[in-house]
């Protein structure tokens, strides 16, 4: 069931009445509601794909009580020689109850997302060495959105192990985890975000409602118009065999991927905000203009906020952070932002492309401590510089395989110059997704307390006209969202 | 332990004075765009139809949304968006002066 469809604005139009109707009578029932309405919403796919999201939940709600019931929620008595050994065997069990959750979830997420590309990688080497066997690949279907999931249960059971957040109820965490409008494409909501907004009743304000309204249209226009457009009539076709066409193509096709995955991934996240803030709850910010980074550090902070603070908070402080010296921190950068590569799949061009990244984000560190003079870029070359890097990376991410991008890049490289994919659309399309980042950053929350004030009928025409819009414009058939398939 | 850690999303706006019936208000402008749509869009209805499992039942919903389209477009209703989507089809046909119009 995909956001930008009729059959999902009808799903969410039942949603909406069911919950501000039944559920509004009480906050449990609401709850409940909302949770069979996203095993629905992720029972269209495939309904084994609900079991494994209970189960999962299951997991991560259990291990956490555990933990909770374990004792005290620091490590106090762990790093104490004098506390009493009672208490250091608490410590040392909660220890390990995290440790079963972390891999417990890690092998759940390994099994769908690594085990064949494991295999196919394994079966080659054991050739070489002769050990040659018949691998048993298994064709595993991936669920979508299981690394967002995954990602959402193991940061409770953390943080319930750091005592950042209390054990909470198992339909709350079931409904964290499954919440529809976040559930196959993030923004990855944490418990200690959403948890506390399931335990009150909603509240819906005019503001929230407008911003809720204005980030579903304006996600809206940027899958269906542009990011579609974009990917049906430029990208996919150049990206499907680079060699056919002339290094002007590749040029703009790179550009123009970097326009396609920003509306595509960014309007996901505006549209889920959105939809959840019309059920009366809020989601954290996941884009903030990315393109518009003067540096690779910026971009991250722009980007896929939810998933580069998740691997900030979760994987590189873990692995030590900023402490030690430079070379312990680079090689905390690189490690973090490999992983964060085959997070998203197990492909090579996954893993270069987060090589990439943590290549220079440690050359910008490095720069940073033993900067020999005084003076730093001008930023619109920084923020050139830096869009350049990200639509290389982008190359290696789109790309099919590793030869495919070199191909590519190869491509670029033998300027012919030959250029007979631009068309005035795309090219426009191309600039307005640029553009987009030069705009006043905070001009559509201004946009949504004017509208907060304008009596509803003109606010649902104005919402029609726009939908009509943006349905006349939008590519026949919608494709799905790129980031379901992570 | 704080339970609640502070977080900024974009639905976040400046606070005001409140302003009455948000529900209310809410609900109203979900209901007119629908309406809106139905009257003016009716052909994504009818195509939508056409897509779901054949059987009697979306027979008959597809005749009526059949219906429905052809009398939107009788009184004018559907006109824009097909005039909408027609300009849309041009755009996408538009080349440079130097390419022919087959290239790609």
């Amino acid at each position: 069931m995909l956001f930008p469809t009729l059959t999902f604005g009808l799903f969410f139009l039942c949603v909406y009445v069911l919950v501000w109707t039944v559920g509004s009578r009480d906050n449990e029932w609401r709850k409940i509601l909302l949770l069979i309405a996203s095993w629905i919403f992720y029972g269209a796919w495939d309904w084994r794909f609900v079991a494994l999201l209970i189960g999962s939940a299951l997991i991560n709600w259990s291990l956490a009580r555990a933990i909770a019931s374990s004792g005290s929620t620091d490590d106090e008595h762990e790093r104490d020689e004098d506390a009493p050994s009672g208490e250091k065997t608490q410590a040392y069990r909660r220890k390990m109850l995290v440790a079963l959750g972390v891999a417990a979830n890690l092998l759940i997420l390994g099994f769908f997302k690594y085990y064949d590309f494991f295999l196919g990688e394994v079966a080659p080497l054991l050739t070489d060495v002769g050990f040659g066997r018949d691998l048993p690949l298994l064709q595993v279907v991936l669920p979508v959105g299981i690394s967002f999931f995954t990602f959402q249960g193991m940061s409770y059971m953390i943080d319930v192990y750091r005592g950042r957040v209390r054990p909470a109820s198992l339909l709350d965490i079931t409904l964290l985890m499954s919440f529809f409008p976040h559930l196959v494409a993030g923004p990855i909501v944490r418990a200690a975000h959403l948890v506390p907004q399931f335990q009150k009743v909603p509240k819906l304000d005019r503001g929230m409602a407008a911003m809720a309204l204005l980030l579903i249209i304006w996600g809206l226009f940027k899958k269906a118009v542009i990011a579609s457009e974009l990917a049906t009539q430029f990208v996919d076709p150049v990206f499907f065999d680079p060699s056919a066409y002339g290094s002007g193509d590749l040029i703009f096709a790179a550009y123009g991927y970097a326009v396609q995955i920003y509306c595509d991934f960014s309007a996901y996240s505006d549209m889920a905000i959105g939809l959840a803030a019309l059920l009366g709850y809020r989601f954290p910010r996941n884009f903030d203009q990315p393109y518009r980074a003067v540096s690779l550090q910026d971009f991250w902070r722009r980007w896929h906020i939810s998933l580069s603070s998740w691997l900030r908070d979760y994987l590189y402080i873990g692995l030590g952070g900023n402490r030690g010296g430079i070379l312990y921190i680079c090689r905390n950068l690189m490690i973090t932002m490999l992983l964060g590569g085959i997070w998203h799949g197990a492909k090579w061009t996954f893993l270069i492309w987060g090589g990439l990244h943590g290549l220079v984000l440690s050359l910008e560190r490095i720069w940073r401590e033993v900067k020999p003079w005084r003076w730093s870029l001008p930023r619109p070359i920084g923020l050139l510089i830096t869009f350049h890097i990200v639509v290389l990376g982008w190359i290696f991410f789109r790309a099919d395989s590793f030869d495919g991008a070199l191909d590519y890049l190869s491509g670029i490289a033998r300027w012919t110059g030959k250029a007979t994919m631009i068309t005035p659309l795309g090219l426009g399309l191309v600039l307005i997704g640029l553009a987009m980042h030069l705009g006043p950053p905070r001009l559509m929350p201004a946009l949504a307390i004017r509208l907060r004030r304008v009596p509803a009928p003109v606010v649902g025409l104005l919402a029609g006209v726009a939908i009509l819009l943006i349905d006349a414009m939008r590519f026949e058939g919608v494709a799905p969202f790129i980031y379901y398939q992570f | 332990m704080a339970d609640h850690h502070e977080f900024e999303s974009p639905v976040d706006l400046a606070s005001g004075e409140p302003l009455g019936h948000p529900l209310r208000w809410t609900t109203a402008i979900i209901a007119i765009t629908s309406l809106f749509l139905l009257a003016t869009n009716a052909i994504s209805l009818r195509e939508w139809i056409d897509e779901q499992t054949p059987g009697p039942r979306q027979a008959q919903l597809a005749a009526l949304a059949e219906r429905w389209d052809a009398f939107t477009l009788s009184i004018g209703l559907g006109l824009p968006r097909a005039v909408l989507h027609r300009e849309w089809k041009a755009a996408e046909a538009a080349r440079f002066g130097h390419q022919p119009a087959d290239q790609r």
